[in-house]
C-alpha cells in the first residue's frame, strides 16, 4: 500500500530544487510474507485463526492488528504475545461478509510498518 | 495524529540521514583526533594545538547533533506507537530499538564531555566511546530485526559505519587542518596521513558493502528489480565517484613530496564535493533502511525486459485529459450525489493520513505523464539557454536562464495537486490541511524564491560572491533529498518502474550542483571543464523528463 509519487514532487525534484518523497503512512521494512487467510482469500467462519508471517523479528507486544467489519466497524484483535518472533498470531469469531485485517508492526530494529490483508468469511 | 502518520515514513528517513550525517562527522572527528591531530600536534607547532581545539569542537558539536536527531528519532518513533497501539511512554522506551537509542545518547553525551572538558582523554578511551556508539548503531539497522545471518550481519554494518566515519566524517576535520597549514611539508603529513585513514574507511565500505549486498540483495534480478537493489546500485555510483575524487586527491598529496609548492586549493575543493556526496549517500543509506532487503522479495520484481520497455523512449504527451474525468474529482462528484440524495453530508472522496490510497486512473496517468514531459521542456530550455550563455552565445538574453524557472513554478502550482484550487473544488487555504499540498506550495514557493536568487547571481553581479554558491547547494540537497523518496510496499511493479526514474535524476541532481559548486570554487582549468558539465546535466534532465512514463 502505497501512494503514487506526484508529479508535483518528482518534478520538483528534477528541476534541482528540494523534492519531497510521497507522505505515506507507512514504509516497506518488514513485509508481509505469507498469511493466513491470504490476501484476497477466503476463510471458514465461523472460528477464523489468523497467521501473519514477516520477514524480520516482530515485536509483538507493540504491534497492532484492527480487523474491519463488513459494516465498516472496527476491531482490535489481542496479539498473542508467545507466537515465533517473525509472526503475528490471533483468533476471531467472524460471521460471513468481506473483512479487512490491517497490521501495523513494530519490527525490533525500530521501523514501522502497516498493510491490509483483505479477505472473505465464507457461510458455516 | 493522522497528519503525523501521514509524515511518518519521510521524516523518519529525513531524520535517519541526519543522524547518519551527525554520528559520522563526531565519530569521524574523534578518530581524526586519535590518528592525526594527536600524533602529530607536536609536529606541526602552534598550528597542531589550533587543530587540536578545533577537531574537538568538530567532533563536539556534531556529537549535540547526534543527540537531538537521536532525540527526536525517538520521539517520533514513540509517539506513532503512543497514537496508533495505545502504548504508555514506559512501554516504548522499553522497546529495543529505544534502548538503543538511549545507548547512543549516552556515548554521544560522552562524546561532548570529553571534547570539550577533558582535553587529554587517553586514546583508548576515546576510541571505547566511539565503538559504544557504533555497537547501539547497529542494532537500529536492518541486521538486528534478521532471521538469520545476524550476528555476521551486524558486524558489517558495524564495520560499515565505521568506514564512512573514518572516510566521509573525517573530511571536515581534514578541510579545517589543510586550512591551518601553511607550508607544503605540514600539508603533506595532514594529506598523507589523512589517505592512509581513508584507505582504510574505503576498505571497511568495500567489504562491509560487498558482503551486505551478497547477503541482501542477493541475486541480479534482485539488483536491478528491486527499489533495495537500484538504491543499493545509486550508493555504489556515487561511491565510485568519491573513489575518483579520492584518487585524484591522493595523486596531488604524492605532488606535495616532491614538490612542497605544489598549490592544494583543488585539493580542498574536492574534499568539500566529497563531504557534500558522502553526504548525499548517508541519505541514500537512510533512505536504504526503510526498504525491505531484495533478497526478501520473490514476487513483485521488475524484469529487465519490463525495464527495456518501459523506459524506451516515445513522442511526449504534451495534451491533457479533461480535469473532470480524474478519478478523484470522479469519485468526489459521486459522493457528493449519493450524500445530496440521502440529505447527507458528503464523505471526502480521499482522507489524508487514513492509511487508504488515493484512487488513480488512467487519466490520472496521462496526467502525470503531461506533467512530467512539459517540466522536461522547462528544464531542456534551462540546460539549453545555460549551455549556450555558457558558450557565450547571445548572452544578453541566455544569461536570463534562471527565469524559466518561474515558468515551471507556475506550471507546476496550476498542476500539481488537481484536486485543489485552482483546478479542483478543495480550496486555497482548505488544502494547507493535506500534508501533500503543503510540501508542494512550499516547493513551488521555493522554486521562485531560487530561480530569482540565481537570476540576481546571474545578473546583478553577484556572481563572485558567496551568493553563488546557494543554488549549487539546493541543487544538490534537492538531489538528496530525491533519493529519500517512500519506495513501494511490497514492491508493487509499477510503483518500482516509477522510481527507477527518480534515481537517475537524483544524480543528475547532485552531479550537476557539486560541478557547478567546482565551477565557482576551482582555479582553472578545473572550473571551466566544471562549467559545462552542469548544463548538461540540465539537458540529461530534461530528456529523462521527457521520456517518463508511467504505462
Amino acid at each position: 500500500m502505497t501512494r503514487s509519487i506526484s508529479t508535483g514532487r518528482k518534478v520538483l525534484g528534477a528541476a534541482l530544487f528540494l523534492a519531497l518523497g510521497a507522505p505515506l503512512p507507512a514504509f516497506a521494512h518488514a513485509i508481509l510474507m505469507a498469511s493466513t487467510p491470504a490476501v484476497n482469500g477466503t476463510a471458514e467462519g465461523p472460528d477464523v485463526s489468523f497467521d501473519l508471517r514477516f520477514n524480520s523479528r516482530i515485536d509483538h507486544k507493540r504491534s497492532r492488528l484492527t480487523l474491519t467489519l463488513p459494516d465498516r466497524s472496527q476491531q482490535v484483535l489481542p496479539i498473542a504475545e508467545d507466537g515465533p518472533e517473525d509472526q503475528l498470531t490471533t483468533k476471531a469469531a467472524l460471521k460471513p461478509g468481506a473483512y479487512t485485517l490491517r497490521w501495523q508492526v513494530l519490527a525490533i530494529d525500530g521501523h514501522i510498518t502497516r498493510g491490509d490483508v483483505p479477505f472473505t468469511v465464507g457461510g458455516n | 495524529m493522522a497528519l503525523l502518520i501521514d509524515l511518518f515514513g519521510y521524516l523518519s528517513v529525513i531524520l535517519h540521514g541526519l543522524t547518519i550525517v551527525a554520528q559520522s562527522m563526531a565519530l569521524g572527528g574523534i578518530l581524526f583526533l586519535i590518528f592525526l591531530a594527536r600524533p602529530f600536534a607536536d609536529a606541526l607547532g602552534t598550528v597542531g594545538d589550533d587543530i587540536l581545539r578545533r577537531t574537538r569542537r568538530i567532533a563536539g558539536w556534531a556529537a549535540v547533533a547526534l543527540i537531538v536527531c537521536e532525540a527526536a528519532t525517538i520521539a517520533l518513533q514513540g509517539a506513532v506507537l503512543i497514537g496508533t497501539v495505545d502504548l504508555s511512554f514506559a512501554d516504548v522506551m522499553s522497546a529495543d530499538f529505544a534502548i538503543a537509542g538511549q545507548i547512543k545518547i549516552l556515548a554521544a553525551a560522552l562524546l561532548v564531555v570529553l571534547a570539550f572538558g577533558f582535553p587529554n582523554t587517553p586514546r583508548p578511551v576515546l576510541a571505547g566511546v566511539v565503538l559504544l556508539e557504533l555497537a547501539a548503531a547497529t542494532l537500529t539497522t536492518h541486521a538486528n530485526a534478521r532471521l538469520e545471518d545476524r550476528v555476521p550481519l551486524l558486524i558489517v554494518e558495524g564495520l560499515h559505519q565505521l568506514g564512512a566515519a573514518i572516510w566521509i566524517g573525517g573530511i571536515p576535520s581534514f578541510i579545517m587542518a589543510l586550512g591551518r597549514c601553511h607550508d607544503g611539508m605540514a600539508w603533506r603529513k595532514v594529506g598523507k596521513r589523512f589517505s592512509q585513514m581513508s584507505t582504510v574507511g574505503v576498505a571497511c565500505i568495500l567489504v562491509s558493502g560487498a558482503t551486505m549486498t551478497y547477503l541482501y540483495v542477493g541475486d541480479l534480478p534482485g539488483f536491478y528489480g528491486t527499489a533495495y537493489g537500484v538504491m543499493v546500485g545509486a550508493k555504489m555510483a556515487m561511491f565510485a565517484g568519491l573513489l575518483c575524487l579520492g584518487a585524484m586527491n591522493y595523486l596531488l598529496v604524492e605532488r606535495l613530496r616532491t614538490n612542497p609548492a605544489t598549490p592544494i586549493t583543488r585539493l580542498k575543493r574536492f574534499a568539500e564535493v566529497e563531504i557534500g556526496i558522502g553526504f548525499t549517500l548517508f541519505f541514500a543509506a537512510a533512505s536504504l533502511t526503510s526498504v525491505a532487503p531484495a533478497i526478501d522479495l520473490s514476487t513483485d520484481r521488475v524484469t529487465w525486459n519490463e525495464i527495456v520497455e518501459r523506459n524506451t523512449p516515445q513522442m511526449p504527451v504534451l495534451t491533457s485529459p479533461d480535469h473532470a474525468a480524474l478519478a478523484l474529482p470522479a469519485l468526489q462528484q459521486k459522493l457528493d450525489q449519493e450524500a445530496e440524495a440521502q440529505k447527507k453530508n458528503p464523505p471526502p472522496a480521499f482522507v489524508p493520513g487514513s492509511g487508504d490510497l488515493p484512487p488513480r486512473n488512467l487519466d490520472d496517468i496521462r496526467w502525470s505523464e503531461y506533467n512530467h514531459h512539459w517540466a522536461g521542456l522547462f528544464v531542456l530550455l534551462m540546460g539549453v539557454l545555460a549551455l549556450a550563455n555558457q558558450a557565450k552565445l547571445a548572452r544578453p538574453v541566455t544569461k536570463h536562464w534562471p527565469l524559466v524557472l518561474l515558468g515551471l513554478a507556475v506550471f507546476l502550482f496550476l498542476r500539481s495537486d488537481p484536486e485543489v484550487w485552482p483546478l479542483g473544488e478543495e480550496g486555497f487555504w482548505e488544502s494547507f490541511r493535506d500534508v501533500e499540498v503543503v510540501q508542494h506550495r512550499m516547493f513551488v514557493a521555493l522554486t521562485v524564491i531560487f530561480g530569482l536568487f540565481e537570476w540576481r547571481v546571474r545578473v546583478g553581479g553577484l556572481a563572485k560572491t558567496k551568493a553563488a554558491l546557494v543554488f549549487p547547494i539546493m541543487t544538490a540537497l534537492g538531489g538528496a533529498l530525491l533519493l529519500t523518496h517512500q519506495h513501494a510496499i511490497a514492491n508493487v511493479k509499477d510503483q518500482l518502474l516509477i522510481e527507477l526514474t527518480h534515481t537517475p535524476l537524483a544524480l543528475a541532481s547532485v552531479a550537476l550542483g557539486w560541478s557547478r559548486w567546482l565551477e565557482i570554487r576551482l582555479d582553472p582549468p578545473g572550473n571551466k571543464i566544471a562549467g559545462w558539465i552542469w548544463p548538461a546535466c540540465f539537458i540529461f534532465i530534461g530528456f529523462l523528463l521527457l521520456s517518463y512514463r508511467e504505462i
